[in-house]
């Protein structure tokens, strides 16, 4: 465990994914200190490009940018980090109840899993939303979670069935333990670096996810998120007018946080996946081969 | 080639869970949907649409089974009820204008992604830990985690509005008559470089990562140690040997990716206002034409199934280890 923590902060780029989305979380937690003010209020003329007094723009209503994109962070990150923690649960849930008590459980799950998996989600998600109106971030969350959680439970659902019969599982079953406690004092604290890779990628699709309702205006009007935001400045026509900056911003913030969980995430996979790996190790093993293929050569 | 049980029942089970969400969820909805369709209808309600609409949205008086037979009967002679916006056509009409054009725009993407991500992906693991391999990679896994929205929205601002490029808008230029010539193909051509743009990114990043993952398991197996024993050329071993095996989890990979692709194409074709499926599912949305939206849910889940099952035929055809364990 101590050695895939070094080789964590070794890897540069899970520290810089870190950075990000460190600050982000920040920023948006300290949005009061750092933006005051009524996001919501009308500060300026329609449209005007960034200035000392507005350093993102306006918006066509007159709106900061700037204090539109800080308060943004808001609702984005929470809904994002939470919807992707509640699809991690489920899945691993299923995915370990599945694997683990096998037989027709595992039929019934598995099959469930897999259709669900091969039901495309955006239509489902729009349809769910357009019935229930206006969504607010709650509804959104559940909506999300409800249809993403199959990647998780097949992934961990493989993971158990590898597990299940492994000694110290078997002697614990000797030795009695109930079915839950097997499950989760036995066999979940193996999932670790699993269950890592599953909350980040799920913390991506939830932001993929979220932003493409909110864009497409099913979420709440009066409310100020990166995807609302987007979803203004697209009716207001923003990009005919070059009003760039007020695309930007949002644009700008969801990127941001894809990135950071992207690098994040690949640091992850690398190492639950160590045949992945492409890191100094690796280049020092490829190049013994190397060195070893033109030996060989040399004795041809 | 033999299928087995197994996958079909997915399949069945997928398809019937589709139908049962589009069954349910008007029925389970506070505050009917039957009254503000037939309010949006307006002066075009006769009593027989009015009546339609109540059918299918469970305004009767008549046991929920009954309902949901009634439904499924329905369904199976393509009945997929009637579009409140564009009354007084129906949604399997309209759906039918959109769906080329959905097809030509996702089927183009994932044919050049696969190209490129596949090739990108081989290179990436054949030269494993190089300079090639350590950029192009990390690159790849940002790819599928930036929304499409975004790239769909820069690129229409840098090629669009910015460099004025390439044409804005459409499928092709409404001042031509779509006819079988050079001009129209030529417009067609010119006015899906940008979706397909927007719509690969996140798939040459999702091949590229699948591709290089499974190339590195294939290249430890003995016949690719048997073509480099041989003196074969390095490419040959790379492209004859290891590339067309390692490409099999790629494939399984597009299939079950077909449903994600929908979803960009949703999102691409309202930014760049593409007639086809994921336009009238925005404005049927936005207006709240539910039999559209229900027949969209339908669409797309079959057309994602076909895809699976398609793959799992070609697999079993490609792949001799399948191929032998249902002989």
């Amino acid at each position: 465990m101590s050695s895939s923590f070094t080789l964590f902060w070794r890897q540069k780029k899970a520290l810089a994914g870190l950075v990000i989305i460190l600050s982000l979380c920040l920023m948006a937690l300290f949005a009061p200190l750092i933006a005051p003010g009524d996001p919501s209020a009308r500060v300026g003329r329609s449209h005007q490009a960034p200035t000392v007094e507005h350093y993102f723009g306006t918006t066509k209503m007159g709106r900061d940018v700037y204090s539109q994109f800080v308060w943004g962070a808001r609702p984005s990150l929470a809904v994002g980090f939470a919807t992707g923690l509640a699809i991690t649960a489920l899945g691993t849930v299923v995915g370990l109840v599945a694997g683990y008590f096998g037989g027709r459980t595992d039929a019934t799950l598995d099959l469930l899993t897999n259709a669900v998996l091969v039901i495309p989600n955006i239509p489902l998600l729009i349809l769910l939303a357009s019935f229930a109106g206006t969504v607010g971030p709650w509804a959104i969350m559940a909506i999300i979670a409800l249809t993403s959680w199959p990647w998780g439970a097949r992934m961990t659902r493989s993971q158990t069935l590898a597990l299940r019969n492994r000694e110290f599982i078997v002697a614990a079953r000797m030795v009695g333990e109930p079915g839950w406690r097997i499950i989760f004092v036995e066999i979940l604290p193996n999932l670790a670096p699993l269950i890592g890779i599953n909350i980040v990628g799920s913390i991506i699709y939830a932001i993929v996810a979220q932003t493409t309702l909110e864009y497409l205006g099913f979420g709440d009007p009066l409310s100020v998120t990166w995807g609302t935001m987007l979803y203004n400045a697209q009716n207001s026509s923003a990009i005919i007018l070059r009003a760039w900056w007020d695309i930007g911003a949002p644009a700008a913030g969801i990127a941001l946080t894809g990135l950071g969980l992207a690098l994040i995430n690949f640091t992850f996979d690398e190492i639950a996946n160590p045949q992945l790996r492409s890191g100094p190790a690796l280049s020092r093993w490829l190049r013994l081969n190397r060195l070893r293929r033109r030996e060989l050569g040399a004795a041809q | 080639m033999r299928l087995s049980p197994r996958r079909l029942a997915v399949y069945c089970v997928a398809f019937l869970f589709a139908i049962l969400v589009n069954f349910a969820v008007p029925r389970l909805m506070p505050g009917s949907p039957v009254d503000s369709m037939i309010a949006q209808l307006g002066p075009r309600a006769t009593p027989a649409a009015i009546e339609a609409i109540r059918a299918r949205f469970g305004a009767i008086e008549k046991p929920v089974l009954e309902q949901f037979v009634d439904y499924v009967v329905g369904l199976a002679h393509f009945d997929l009820g009637v579009s409140v916006k564009y009354y007084p056509q129906t949604v399997t009409e309209v759906l039918g204008r959109a769906l080329g054009w959905t097809a030509f725009l996702v089927v183009t993407a994932i044919v050049f992604s696969l190209c490129i991500g596949v090739s990108l992906g081989a290179i990436a693991a054949w030269r494993r830990g190089g300079r090639f391999d350590t950029i192009i990679t990390p690159f790849s896994v940002v790819m599928i985690a930036v929304p499409p929205v975004i790239i769909a929205l820069a690129t229409l601002f840098f090629f669009g509005v910015t460099l004025r490029l390439l044409p804005v808008g459409y499928a092709y230029d409404p001042n031509l008559d779509p006819g079988l010539n050079f001009t129209f193909f030529g417009s067609v051509f010119l006015h899906a470089v940008m979706p397909v743009l927007t719509l690969s990114p996140y798939l040459i990043g999702e091949f590229q990562t699948t591709m290089r993952s499974s190339m590195i398991s294939v290249l430890g197996e003995d016949y690719v140690t048997m073509g480099r024993a041989k003196g074969l050329t390095e490419t040959a071993v790379m492209f004859s040997y290891a590339a067309r095996n390692a490409m099999l989890p790629v494939m399984t990979n597009v299939a079950l990716m077909l449903g994600a692709v929908f979803g960009g194409s949703i999102v691409t074709e309202i930014v760049f206002n593409y007639p086809g499926l994921g336009l009238t599912l925005y404005t049927a949305s936005v207006a709240r034409d539910y039999p559209m939206i229900q027949g969209q849910l339908l669409l797309m889940t079959l057309a994602t199934l076909g895809a699976n099952l398609l793959v799992d035929i070609i697999y079993g055809i490609v792949d001799p280890r399948v191929r032998e364990s249902a002989a």
